[in-house]
């Protein structure tokens, strides 16, 4: 018995390792994800290495919105940007750069922050001021929300380092104006270990930050998780029709219904046209369950641009279905297609952004990223779903997702094989 | 027979150097049935791959009815039905659905397509099994599905690529009966294998193949004569071999004597007979005999004859 067993298992060795292709993606595969998923999750599990950027405009007329900026420099693992091309930041430039999508954060300091944080608080004309938090709405609210509470920290400790002098003083000169100034350096002292946050806030902070998204953005609300979840897994998953396409191609070569197909009064693009049209048609109705179940089941908006996202998962299901078809054409054998598939599917989602967003990626990859029709299908369905844009904004990347069908089916189409 | 159905003309295919078909030239005439019989890689395959329109020839023609091959292969198609060596059916699929996809490819619909399929499913002996996935069926069922397939559009030719590989004796059985019930209703069938018992049982008219050439066309019965009535390879002594030449050559149920070798070929009148006046001839001059090979006069033995081969080589 022991020696059939060992007869099979090297049968089966022979069998794997003369087919070269699967082979190298057996082999290669795991390498391929552990650069991948390193490097695209270095943002998130390096923070340290991988700064998260955040551009600054100050427009603040004293001190204080410096001393946050600076506090937030050192804050790890946040990186302040204040100039920009030599030259400091302004409100237009910081939401020019967001909508662009070099950067996902700015924040506007206001010109009278400084005089908010300095005024005495127990004058009856209290004032209060907004720093305005400027984000891409696509910017996942894992990384948002901490990043919020952090500033709102750091200003509401500024601000009371700002305030305690300021309050003891006005006491000493109400009540003791003749008291030394040693007594009300140490009474300063005591009295910001005493108050914590006492003369910062009451019912109403001094200053609050305030959330908003980049002009021309119709944003209503802010994004849910939905919105920032779904396009991306709709569009890893509408991929995976690669795999079931490409099989289906390889088993009708070999179980020989392409050839009898092939003595059919019927031409070779019409076959072919034949067998992609149903993955074509799924990869719509999966893009509609996925939209569609999203929608009715947890409330997510579908943006403003119906027909924009009619066209976007038309193009970007062409895309899946061209990638099958080149998948069909390359892999011989099963087990080639099986680590093809895996292999292109998850290092483009992730290089795509689809389980991480690429912004968190260093700026490279986030360029390698951009040769993925899925960063394209993403942005498009981002900028529908989440921005607010409409069909003639995101036509760019329609053209773009296009592009990659096209060259898809035309390597396909020449390197395919009916027998 | 009438006028032929088949025409075909200085056949050439080659996969780059290697010449898979070489001039082959022979018609076949609508209503027969007709053998292309030959070893793996004779070239029947590609020859048959070729009047399916599957490959195109380098050098020739072919005519199917009225229709070049190459030039009006869409209308060929319609002429042709083609049964391949491979199961070529969708196996999660039912029978009926199977061929339902089939005929709708060559254009059947409504009631037509139903009454067709219905017709050759009871054709093929699987009107009960119509509503099973094919992947249930045996072996026999699944090739004569591949039958039925091949039928759906009523084929004025049909191709049978070595339709019994595999199969079960009794089902081989059952699609010699079905064959010959097609062409008994006036369908022609040209009919690859390498089994020479088949061609012998089916075929009106036999082409024999080896290396991409036609080396004997005929009859089977034809082609059996050849050999007259058998084959006898006769192995004596070197010394012996020159001077009982002239005595084996005088026997009375000996035809040809040729040295090949260490042994004598000798072609025969009536094999049985010729034996033994050889023994008797042996005996009589003292001469052993080192070694003896007798063939039956058959397809093989044809085979053998014409190659120096075995078919199954």
């Amino acid at each position: 018995m022991l020696k059939q067993i060992l007869a099979l298992t090297w049968k089966d060795l022979k069998v794997f390792f003369k087919d070269r292709g699967a082979v190298v993606l057996i082999f290669v595969q795991p390498f391929m994800f552990i650069l991948v998923m390193s490097y695209a999750l270095s943002g998130i599990f390096r923070a340290g290495d991988r700064p998260i950027l955040i551009l600054a405009v100050n427009q603040d007329k004293g001190t204080q919105a410096a001393t946050v900026l600076r506090q937030l420099g050192e804050t790890k693992p946040f990186a302040v940007e204040a100039i920009w091309e030599n030259r400091p930041l302004t409100q237009q430039k910081a939401e020019e750069l967001i909508i662009k999508g070099k950067r996902n954060l700015a924040l506007i300091f206001p010109p009278d922050f400084s005089a908010v944080l300095e005024q005495i608080p127990a004058t009856r004309e209290r004032r209060t001021t907004k720093v305005l938090f400027i984000v891409d709405p696509t910017t996942s609210g894992q990384l948002v929300e901490p990043i919020q509470g952090t500033l709102q920290g750091l200003l509401e400790r500024t601000a009371y380092a700002a305030i305690v002098p300021k309050g003891v003083d006005y006491l000493f000169d109400k009540l003791a104006p003749q008291a030394p100034a040693a007594e009300r350096e140490s009474f300063k002292g005591r009295a910001e270990g005493a108050m914590p946050g006492g003369l910062t806030g009451g019912e109403t902070p001094l200053v609050t930050v305030e959330r908003a998204s980049p002009p021309g953005m119709r944003v209503k609300k802010l994004p849910d998780v939905f919105q920032q979840n779904v396009p991306g897994y709709t569009i890893y998953g509408i991929f995976w029709i690669v795999s079931l396409l490409a099989v289906s191609v390889l088993r009708e070569k070999q179980e020989g219904t392409f050839r009898r197909l092939l003595v059919a009064p019927m031409g070779r693009m019409v076959m072919l046209a034949g067998k992609l049209m149903p993955y074509y048609l799924i990869n719509i109705v999966q893009i509609v369950i996925m939209l569609g179940v999203s929608s009715l089941l947890f409330k997510m908006s579908l943006g403003h641009s119906p027909a924009g996202l009619v066209v976007v998962s038309l193009a970007a299901a062409a895309t899946a279905t061209g990638l099958g078809v080149l998948v069909a054409a390359l892999g011989r054998t099963e087990a080639q297609i099986g680590g093809l598939t895996v292999l292109l599917l998850l290092t483009l989602s992730a290089l795509g952004g689809c389980f991480v967003p690429r912004f968190t990626m260093p700026d490279w990859l986030q360029t390698v990223g951009l040769m993925t029709p899925h960063a394209w299908a993403l942005d498009a369905y981002q900028d529908l779903l989440v921005r607010g844009y409409g069909l003639l904004e995101v036509l760019p990347k329609i053209c773009a997702l296009a592009a990659f069908a096209l060259a898809f089916f035309v390597i396909g189409v020449w390197r395919f094989r009916f027998e | 027979m009438s006028l032929p159905l088949v025409v075909i003309n200085g056949l050439v295919k080659k996969y780059g150097q290697r010449v898979a078909v070489q001039d082959v030239s022979f018609s076949i005439e609508e209503g027969e049935i007709f053998g292309l019989l030959g070893p793996n890689g004779a070239g029947k395959t590609t020859t048959l791959s070729i009047l399916s329109t599957l490959l195109i020839p380098d050098q020739g023609n072919v005519t199917i009815g009225d229709y070049d091959l190459v030039r009006d292969a869409k209308q060929v198609k319609r002429l042709i039905g083609s049964v391949p060596q491979e199961l070529a059916l969708y196996p999660t699929l039912s029978a009926w659905d199977n061929l339902v996809f089939f005929g709708r490819i060559y254009g059947l619909q409504g009631a037509e397509l139903k009454e067709r399929v219905t017709a050759v499913l009871a054709l093929v002996g699987l009107s009960d099994r119509a509503a099973d996935a094919v992947q249930t069926f045996s072996g026999g069922m699944k090739r004569r599905l591949n039958i039925a397939a091949g039928l759906i559009h009523r084929p004025r030719i049909l191709f049978l690529d070595e339709p019994t590989v595999g199969v079960d004796p009794q089902s081989r059985n059952f699609i010699f009966e079905h064959v010959e019930r097609l062409n008994e209703k006036g369908l022609t069938i040209v009919y690859t294998t390498h089994y020479m018992e088949e061609a012998e049982r089916l075929c009106d008219r036999v082409a024999i193949m080896d290396e991409g050439r036609v080396l004997a066309l005929d009859t089977t019965k034809g082609l059996i004569d050849v050999l007259g009535g058998g084959v006898i390879y006769l192995g004596l002594p070197q010394a012996s071999l020159e001077s009982f030449l002239s005595a084996v050559h005088a026997l009375a149920h000996v035809s040809i004597v040729t040295p090949e070798d260490c042994r004598l070929k000798i072609e025969t009148k009536n094999a049985r007979l010729a034996l033994l006046e050889l023994i008797e001839l042996c005996n009589a001059h003292n001469v052993s005999i080192l070694s003896l090979e007798m063939l039956e006069p058959n397809l093989e033995s044809v085979f053998l004859h014409l190659t120096g081969k075995r078919l199954r080589d």
